[in-house]
C-alpha cells in the first residue's frame, strides 16, 4: 500500500499548550481515516498540519515520500484541501466560491463550469450556482463547502467534523458524498468526527487521539471490538457509555453505566460492555409519561444546538444524551436550559457495541 | 516576504510615474515660469492679472505672482525662492538691497493711500491733514470708549507699514494706542479690512484700488475723506533678485520683465488701468517723471519718501545695486 | 449687497459655463484624485500588512497612524514649503514650489494615515479563517491576501471615499505649496479664500456651492454604484432560486 502521507515525531506547540506531541502516523493512499477523541485532543491542529497551513515547531511531514519546506509548500497545498468544521464562505456566489480553486489552478472556464456543476451535484445542489452563499441555510452552507473542496479532486481530503452542526438530512448528504468520493475517485480521505453512523460506517482505519498523541490506530472493527469502552469512556463518539451487564430477574439485561443510570437492552449480554443509543431512537418529553418503552430517565437540559430545522440537545440523566427534536416541538415545549424532561427509549434501541 | 517587495516596487514606480506625469503635464503647460514675490494689494486690484496677459502675449515667459503681504514678499526673496519682487515699502526695500539679496531697483508706479471713515464723520476729520486726523480720531476713540472708531490691517504688509508711520510722525506710540480698544486689528486683506470697517463705522487706511472696488459695488458705504496729500504717497518698485548670492534665480528673464514695466507699454498699461471701471486709473506711471526730473512737485514727493540715502546723495537705486551689464536700466 | 445678492450671483456664476470655474474645478478633481490614487497604492498594502501579520511594534504603529489622521494642514502645509523652498529646502531642487505636483504630494501624504487607519479597521473585521480556507484550495500567501482584500472591499473603498474628501476639502498644504498662483495652482479650496480677499464674494461662494455640490455627488455615485452591485447579486441570487 503506497503511503500517501506521513508524519514523523510531529509536534505543535502554541503558546502556553502543546496541541500534538510526537505524532507519527502513516495515512494510506486511497483509503479513509477518521480521528477519534475529545474536544481539544490535537484533531484540528493535526488536519492543519496535513493541509500545510500549519508549520509543525518539530518534526517532519512526508507527501508520496518528498519531504515538505518552506519552498514546496506552495506547491504540496495544491495537492490536499480542508473543510473546516466552522463553514467558512466567500462573500460571492456559490459558483464563485467553488470555483476559487479552480481558478487558483488555472482551469479554463469550460473546465469550471463543468467542475463546478459535478460538484454541486454530488452534494444534491444542482442550480445554485447563482445563489449568495452566505444567503443560505446553514446545511446547505457546509454542502457548499463540501462541492468546494471536492470540485478540485485533490489527492488527500480532510475533514473536520463535516457534519458536526447539521441536521440528519444535510449530514446524510454529505455522508453520502464522502463515501461516493472515495469509492469512485479513490481519494485518500482523513476526517475528524464525533459521529457514530459515520465512525462505523465509513472509514478504514481509526486513529484515537488523546491530549495531542494517538494513541490507537486500526481497522475500525479492530477499535470498536477491543476498544469500545476507551470510546465510550471519553465520549469520543456520541451516546456511547461504557458500564456493566448482568441479567435481571425477569430476564432482560441490565446495564450500569454509572451514576445511578441502569439501561434496559432487550439483547442478551453479561460483563463488561459498551452501548450505543442512537438520538434518533430517543423520545423526549416534559412530563413523566406511560409507554411501551422500557427505558425512562428524567434529566436536565445542559446543552442546546440550533441546527436548523431540528434542534439538538444534550440531557444529563446522571449520564449525558444526545437527543434530536424538530424545532416545532422544541418551542411548542418551550425548553430552555436547565429545563427537566424525561427521555425515554425502548430496550431494542439500545446497541451494544 | 518576497510578494511584498514586489509590491512596494510597484507602488514606488507608480507613485513616481503619476508625480512626474502631472508634473511634466502643467510644465508642459507652462514653458518658462518665472516667479515674482509681490503684495496683496496689488494682486487684489487686477493690475498683476492685466501685466501678464499683456506680458505673456509679447514674449514665451510665464508669470507666476506670489500674492502674500510685504514682509512675506521680501522674505521669500531673501531665500532665493522667487526670481523678482514687487513691493511698496521703500524702507524695507532699502535694507533688502542692503542685505545684497537684490539689484537694479525700478519705481514703475505710484498712487495714493486714502483714509476712508463713515459718512457721518463721527470725529469731523474731514478735510484735515493726515496728523490732525489722526488725532482727532484717537480723541473721539478714548472719549467713547465703548466703540471701535479705527480698523487696522494689522498684517506687517505695506498698507500696514504705511499706516504705522503715519502714526509715528503724529507723535503716538504705536504699540501704546493699538491696545486701545476704539484700536481694532484686522489682521486680514485690504478688502476684509474695509468690510469690518464698514461694519464698525470706523476709519481705516486703505489703498485706492481695494476702496473703489467695493465702493463702486456697493459693499462698503465708507467715504474717503483724506487722500492726495505728500503723507498718504504710495510707491510700487520693482527688484530682481541677486544672481550672484542667489544663482537658482532666472535673472535674464527677471530682467526682461522688468523692462516690460518700464518700456512705454508697461508704463501705458498701468497709467490706463482702471480708467474704463472706476472712471480714473488706480495707478500712474513714474518713469517718465523721473527720467525729465520736472519740478512738478509729486517728483519731489517721490523723491522724499521712496529715494534710498546713500552717501548725502538719494537714488532711485543706489549705483553698488546696479548689475553693470544693464546700463540702459539708468540712463 | 446682502447675501441673498450674493447667493443669486453665485448661483449664476455657477450654472454660467465660466471657464476659470471649471479650471480650477478640474484641476482640484485631478490634484486631489491623484493624491488619492496615491496613498492608496501606499496606503492598502500597508493596511494589509499591518491587518494581517502580527510583529513587534504593531500597537505603537497603529496608533501613530491612528493619530495621523488629524494632522493641521496648515502645519504639514508649513512644513513642506519650507522643504521645497527653492534655496533653502533639502528639497528645493526639485523646483517643485508653487506647482500643483507640490500640493499632489502634500495632500498624498496628508492623507495617507485616514486610509490606512480605515482600510486595517475594514481588513480586520474579516474572518482570519478566510486566508486558511483560501489557502487550503490552493492560494499562496499574496492570492490569500488578496481574497482577504476582496472580502473588506467595501470598507476599503470607504476608505478611499475617506481620503479623497479630505484631500479636496483641504486648504493648509494648497495655500503654502500651491500659492494660488492665478491658471496654474489654484483649487477650489483656495479660490473660495482669495476671491474673497479679492471682495467677490459671490465667487466665493460659488465655488463653495461646486465644492460641496461635488463631494457629495461623488460620494452619492460611489456608494450607489456599490448598493448596485450587492443588489444585483442579491437580484440574481433571488431569482435563481425562484426558478
Amino acid at each position: 500500500m503506497e503511503v500517501a502521507a506521513e508524519l514523523r515525531n510531529v509536534t505543535k506547540t502554541f503558546a502556553e499548550k502543546r496541541a500534538l506531541d510526537g505524532v507519527n502516523v502513516q495515512i494510506f493512499d486511497g483509503e479513509i481515516l477518521a480521528l477519534l477523541g475529545p474536544n481539544g485532543s490535537g484533531k484540528t491542529t493535526l488536519l492543519k498540519i496535513l493541509a500545510s497551513i500549519l508549520r509543525p515547531t518539530d518534526g517532519e511531514i512526508h507527501f508520496h515520500g518528498v519531504k515538505v519546506t518552506g519552498q514546496n509548500v506552495e506547491k504540496i497545498r495544491m495537492e490536499s484541501t480542508l473543510v473546516f468544521q466552522k463553514t467558512v464562505l466567500f462573500n460571492t456566489t456559490v459558483y464563485d466560491n467553488v470555483a476559487y480553486g479552480l481558478r487558483i489552478r488555472r482551469a479554463t472556464k469550460n473546465e469550471i463550469d463543468y467542475k463546478v456543476a459535478h460538484a454541486l451535484k454530488l452534494v444534491r445542489l444542482e442550480g445554485f450556482e447563482k445563489r449568495l452563499a452566505r444567503k443560505l441555510s446553514g446545511g446547505e452552507q457546509q454542502r457548499v463547502a463540501l462541492a468546494r473542496a471536492l470540485a478540485l479532486n485533490t489527492r488527500l481530503l480532510l475533514l473536520d467534523e463535516p457534519t458536526a452542526n447539521l441536521d440528519p438530512k444535510n449530514a446524510r448528504i454529505i455522508e453520502d458524498a464522502i463515501a461516493t468520493t472515495s469509492r469512485e475517485l479513490k481519494t485518500t480521505i482523513v476526517m475528524a468526527t464525533h459521529n457514530m453512523f459515520q465512525a462505523k460506517n465509513l472509514p478504514h482505519r481509526i486513529a484515537l487521539m488523546e491530549n495531542g498523541k494517538i494513541t490507537e490506530v486500526g481497522t475500525s472493527t479492530e477499535i470498536f471490538e477491543r476498544l469500545s469502552k476507551t470510546l465510550a469512556s471519553f465520549a469520543a463518539v456520541e451516546n456511547t457509555f461504557a458500564g456493566t451487564a448482568r441479567v435481571s430477574e425477569n430476564g432482560s439485561t441490565v446495564i450500569d453505566v454509572g451514576n445511578n443510570v441502569q439501561v434496559v437492552a432487550a439483547t442478551k449480554n453479561v460483563g463488561e460492555v459498551s452501548v450505543f443509543v442512537s438520538p434518533e431512537d430517543i423520545i423526549m418529553s416534559k412530563s413523566r409519561f406511560e409507554s411501551s418503552a422500557r427505558n425512562i430517565f428524567k434529566g436536565k437540559i445542559v446543552e442546546i444546538s440550533d441546527l436548523g430545522s431540528v434542534v439538538r440537545l444534550k440531557v444529563d440523566v446522571g449520564k449525558i444524551f444526545t437527543v434530536q427534536i424538530t424545532k416545532q416541538s422544541f418551542s411548542e415545549m418551550r425548553l430552555n436550559l436547565n429545563s427537566e424532561v424525561f427521555l425515554a427509549f425502548k430496550a431494542s434501541s439500545v446497541q451494544i457495541i | 516576504m518576497q510578494p511584498w517587495t514586489k509590491l512596494l516596487i510597484i507602488a514606488t514606480a507608480a507613485t513616481v510615474l503619476i508625480i512626474a506625469g502631472s508634473y511634466a503635464y502643467f510644465q508642459s503647460l507652462i514653458r518658462t515660469r518665472l516667479l515674482i514675490s509681490t503684495t496683496a494689494s496689488l494682486y487684489e486690484t487686477g493690475l498683476l492679472n492685466a501685466t501678464r496677459q499683456a506680458f505673456e502675449t509679447k514674449y514665451p515667459i510665464n508669470l507666476a505672482f506670489i500674492a502674500v503681504g510685504t514682509g512675506q514678499a521680501i522674505l521669500q526673496a531673501q531665500g532665493g525662492s522667487v526670481d523678482a519682487l514687487l513691493v511698496h515699502s521703500p524702507s524695507q526695500e532699502a535694507q533688502f538691497l542692503a542685505g545684497g539679496d537684490g539689484v537694479c531697483r525700478k519705481i514703475i508706479a505710484y498712487n495714493f493711500f486714502t483714509i476712508v471713515g463713515p459718512a457721518s464723520d463721527p470725529a469731523d476729520i474731514n478735510g484735515s491733514s493726515v496728523t490732525t486726523a489722526l488725532q482727532k480720531i484717537v480723541d473721539y476713540g478714548r472719549n467713547h470708549t465703548a466703540s471701535r472708531i479705527w480698523v487696522s490691517r494689522g498684517d506687517g504688509s505695506g498698507t500696514h507699514t504705511k499706516e504705522k508711520s503715519l502714526w509715528a510722525k503724529a507723535n503716538f506710540n504705536y504699540i501704546q494706542i493699538s491696545a486701545e480698544f476704539w484700536y481694532a486689528s484686522a489682521g486680514q486683506g485690504m478688502s476684509q479690512t474695509l468690510n469690518m470697517a464698514n461694519e464698525f463705522e470706523a476709519y481705516t487706511l486703505s489703498d485706492t484700488g481695494t476702496y473703489w472696488k467695493l465702493s463702486k459695488d456697493g459693499t462698503v458705504s465708507l467715504v474717503a475723506f483724506i487722500t492726495e496729500t505728500k503723507d498718504l504717497l504710495n510707491v510700487y518698485s520693482v527688484m530682481v533678485v541677486n544672481q550672484t548670492k542667489h544663482p537658482s534665480v532666472n535673472f535674464t528673464n527677471a530682467i526682461t520683465f522688468m523692462k516690460y514695466l518700464i518700456s512705454d507699454d508697461g508704463q501705458l498699461l498701468i497709467d490706463n488701468y482702471g480708467k474704463d471701471t472706476y472712471g480714473q486709473s488706480l495707478f500712474h506711471s513714474t518713469v517718465q517723471l523721473l527720467k525729465q526730473n520736472s519740478t512738478l512737485q509729486i517728483v519731489q514727493w517721490i523723491k522724499d519718501y521712496a529715494f534710498i540715502k546713500e552717501d548725502n546723495e538719494s537714488y532711485e537705486c543706489p549705483p553698488q545695486y546696479r548689475d553693470s551689464r544693464y546700463p540702459e536700466l539708468y540712463p | 449687497m446682502n447675501m441673498l445678492d450674493c447667493l443669486i450671483a453665485s448661483l449664476q456664476l455657477s450654472f454660467s459655463i465660466d471657464p476659470r470655474i471649471i479650471e480650477i474645478t478640474l484641476r482640484s478633481l485631478f490634484v486631489s484624485g491623484s493624491a488619492a490614487l496615491i496613498a492608496a497604492l501606499w496606503g492598502i498594502p500597508i493596511a494589509t500588512i499591518i491587518a494581517t501579520k502580527d510583529f513587534h511594534g504593531k500597537f505603537l504603529i497603529k496608533t501613530i497612524f491612528n493619530s495621523l489622521i488629524g494632522i493641521p494642514t496648515v502645519a504639514l502645509g508649513f512644513i513642506l514649503f519650507l522643504a521645497f523652498s527653492r534655496e533653502t529646502g533639502p528639497l528645493g531642487f526639485l523646483r517643485l514650489l508653487y506647482t500643483p505636483t507640490a500640493i499632489i504630494i502634500g495632500e498624498a501624504i496628508l492623507i495617507t494615515p485616514i486610509i490606512v487607519s480605515l482600510a486595517t479597521t475594514a481588513i480586520e473585521a474579516v474572518d482570519p479563517e478566510i486566508a486558511n480556507l483560501a489557502k487550503t484550495l490552493g492560494a499562496s500567501e499574496s492570492q490569500a491576501s488578496l481574497v482577504v482584500l476582496k472580502e473588506a472591499l467595501e470598507g476599503v473603498f470607504l476608505a478611499g471615499i475617506a481620503s479623497f474628501n479630505r484631500a479636496i476639502g483641504e486648504l493648509g498644504i494648497a495655500q503654502f505649496v500651491g500659492g494660488f498662483i492665478f491658471g496654474q495652482t489654484e483649487l477650489l479650496t483656495t479660490g473660495i479664500w482669495i476671491e474673497l480677499q479679492l471682495g467677490n464674494p459671490g465667487t466665493s461662494i460659488a465655488l463653495t456651492v461646486i465644492l460641496l455640490t461635488m463631494v457629495f455627488t461623488i460620494n452619492l455615485a460611489l456608494n450607489t454604484i456599490q448598493r448596485i452591485r450587492m443588489r444585483g447579486r442579491e437580484w440574481k441570487s433571488l431569482l435563481s432560486s425562484e426558478m
